[in-house]
């Protein structure tokens, strides 16, 4: 285990932030937190980097408590952006590189790759104030990473970014895990977390509500989502067995179902042994389980 | 490099580069040359007429002795009759004329201009005239000239004998009007470095908290490395705009008409004890200190930048205190008001110097207020050091208080 977090608590007076929240990190790979805002999210990325100390509970990396960890090993994209306004694209990875004990030579290649890669060459020279909202979020992304951490958090990466941007960002990332960075990033954009991760954490209020491989997540609910192109109207649906919710859709309706065994008999009801246009049971998607799990709020 | 001077070169690089830094101090230069420098410049600036002025003297005395021209008044006697001298005023061939005549014993003098006199010339003219009075008075006495110019000349040594031991030994009046003057000059550049300083570090930690990219930094440093570096880059800065002031100073001082305003410095300076000069850098060096403390804290408490200004408020504000006791103590430097303000931490650099320099103090007072300051910074920097880690990271909104309130209460 890389990152290991165990039974942590974040109390503020009568206030629990954290609450014996329990995760565990596998070197190398990609693991999502999320929860909606307020859920606790930045104060467990705090707690790990040893910016708040934890009222109870322990966090370690690669078995040492966090404020033993050299912190060069660490890298960080808080949520809300932050560079030196007045200071050129290149002089800022440069200077967030030397801070983490790189020398100006050795850096050269990254600074170059990295601006070349992120389509920023043009504003190498250009102080970080005059550039758009996106591009300080790709520099200040560069650098979170410029100086090849063990291990990286990125809080919200994605916010703000365009579809272009958000593709770029999501390359670099898997580019990343590659070379052998373990990364913790949250995000409200359920659809990259769900094509980037390998496990993650779903907080409510301090509190996991799951922790695992997406895989069992989704399994857990079941192949309960289904699809169809019919005849039948709304209310028509609700009256068959096992459905629990009912959304009409451009392309038909999908039905909620209450467990994935319903799908056979359905299946028959509707199609009575006849040719059917569209009948697809699914597993939900992570936005649709974080709504129901989070929100309670049902497909 | 270490983290630390890594910080710290990052700061003093971007800051002394910065044009406020620039402009802050030629401004700080050009007006401390101005001051020092007027009579000079402007004498190549402004080559002013001297003023045409008509003595009438209708008495028999002689004044031309006492109306001797230079090069701001240039007489002349004349024996025109009125009328032709005032038509000269009025055409403003003439910028005044100088009626002497006898009255009751006494002598008379009527200034007749057609535009006003500047209040410098009319109390030159006049400060003449009644030295011209005196004079004439001594000489309807009949003294001979050596009698009248005792008379009139006479001037009584006053010396300081002071009983008390324990007192230091009496300064002169020299040395008193010298440390007065010195008191001025060293309490107005402090205030002034004092309270740009304050603004430096409180606006560049401001900034940095409310940019976000603090929690960057503080991903990579401890929290205890980032406020020693504040501190520390923009002491080196505040040294630096010292050491620039002082040294154009000295330069211009040394150069300028062969060195000649040099010499009167170096008279001040020889006036000055060596205790004043080694307490005065002692308490700037600490004071810098003390208010870097202070700005690096309330820089440490604000949400956005726009709040620094407002945050830093009340250290402003004891600084400007202690500016406008030094002024009310130039006039009297013995008043209560002094001597409490003098051992006040955050005002005893502006005010513990006039004492020192005019006044009879005892010697341990000054010592006491630097224990008194250093005690203070040390107290202050631990506070603010174990402070600074807990409100980096805390945002808030209202006042000072409010402020510390929330850092208190969610972070213990």
């Amino acid at each position: 285990m890389a990152l290991v977090i165990e039974q942590v608590t974040k109390r503020y007076h009568d206030f629990k932030a954290v609450n014996q929240l329990s995760f565990t990190i596998e070197k190398g790979e990609i693991f999502g937190l999320i929860g909606q805002n307020g859920a606790g999210k930045t104060t467990t990325f705090r707690m790990i980097l040893d910016l708040q100390d934890t009222t109870e509970g322990n966090i370690s990396w690669n078995g040492q408590p966090m404020n033993r960890v050299n912190r060069d090993v660490l890298g960080y994209l808080p949520e809300e952006r932050g560079i030196f306004p007045t200071m050129t694209v290149e002089e800022q990875l440069y200077f967030f590189g030397v801070l983490r004990g790189w020398t100006r030579t050795d850096l050269k290649q990254e600074v170059d790759y990295w601006i070349t890669r992120f389509e920023l060459d043009d504003k190498r020279k250009a102080k970080a104030e005059t550039l758009s909202k996106g591009n300080q979020q790709k520099v200040q992304l560069i650098a979170s990473f410029i100086h090849q951490p063990e291990f990286l958090i990125l809080d919200e990466p994605f916010s703000g970014l365009d579809p272009v941007n958000r593709q770029l960002l999501m390359d670099a990332i898997l580019y990343l895990k590659e070379k052998g960075t373990t990364i913790l990033f949250s995000s409200h954009q359920m659809d990259n977390v769900e094509e980037l991760c390998d496990h993650l954490c779903i907080l409510k209020k301090g509190e996991s509500l799951f922790t695992g491989s997406l895989v069992d997540l989704k399994e857990q609910y079941g192949k309960i989502k289904l699809s169809i192109r019919t005849d039948l109207d709304k209310s028509q649906l609700f009256a068959l067995p096992g459905v629990g919710n009912v959304k009409e859709t451009k392309d038909g309706f999908t039905l909620l179902l209450e467990d994935e065994s319903y799908g056979e008999q359905l299946f028959d009801t509707l199609g009575k042994g006849k040719y059917m246009e569209k009948f697809s049971m699914d597993y939900l998607s992570l936005d649709e389980i974080f709504k129901d799990l989070v929100g309670g709020e049902h497909v | 490099m270490s983290k630390f001077w890594i910080l710290v070169t990052q700061l003093y690089k971007q800051k002394i580069k910065a044009k406020s830094f620039i402009f802050g101090t030629l401004l700080y230069v050009a007006i401390i040359s101005g001051i020092i420098f007027w009579s000079d410049i402007k004498a190549a600036l402004f080559s002013e007429e001297p003023l045409k002025i008509a003595m009438i003297n209708n008495t028999k005395q002689d004044f031309k002795e006492v109306f001797q021209s230079d090069n701001d008044l240039k007489f002349s006697f004349s024996n025109d009759d009125s009328a032709k001298i005032e038509k000269q005023v009025k055409d403003e061939k003439l910028d005044a004329a100088v009626f002497l005549n006898e009255k009751d014993g006494k002598l008379n003098a009527e200034i007749a201009t057609y535009t006003p006199l500047e209040f410098n010339d009319q109390t030159k003219l006049s400060s003449m005239i009644q030295y011209a009075g005196k004079i004439y008075s001594v000489q309807q006495l009949n003294l001979s000239a050596e009698q009248a110019a005792q008379i009139i000349e006479s001037e009584t040594p006053i010396n300081m004998k002071n009983l008390n031991t324990e007192k230091e030994s009496g300064k002169s009046e020299d040395e008193k009007a010298a440390g007065i003057g010195a008191s001025i000059l060293v309490g107005s550049i402090v205030y002034s470095i004092v309270i740009s300083f304050l603004s430096i570090i409180t606006t560049d930690v401001a900034s940095e908290k409310g940019s976000r990219v603090l929690e960057v930094l503080l991903a990579s440093v401890k929290p205890s490395t980032h406020f020693l570096a504040k501190i520390t880059g923009t002491y080196l800065l505040a040294f630096t705009q010292v050491i620039l002031i002082f040294g154009v100073q000295i330069i211009l001082l040394l150069i300028v008409n062969g060195g000649e305003k040099w010499g009167k410095v170096a008279d001040i300076v020889d006036h000055l004890s060596i205790s004043y000069v080694l307490y005065t850098l002692a308490y700037l060096l600490l004071s810098i200190f003390l208010f870097l403390i202070m700005g690096a804290l309330f820089g440490s408490l604000v949400s956005k930048v726009e709040e620094a200004g407002q945050t830093m408020m009340p250290a402003m504000f004891v600084g400007m205190a202690g500016f406008y006791v030094l002024l009310s103590g130039l006039s009297n430097p013995d008043t209560l008001l002094v001597k409490v303000f003098s051992f006040i931490p955050f005002t005893t650099v502006m005010v513990m110097p006039l004492r020192i320099g005019a006044t009879d103090l005892l010697p341990a007072e000054p010592l006491i207020a630097l224990i008194v300051l250093i005690v203070t910074v040390i107290v202050l920097f631990y506070i603010s050091f174990s402070f600074y880690k807990r409100s980096v990271l805390t945002y808030s909104s209202g006042g000072v208080i409010q402020k510390i309130k929330t850092v208190l209460k969610v972070t213990t």
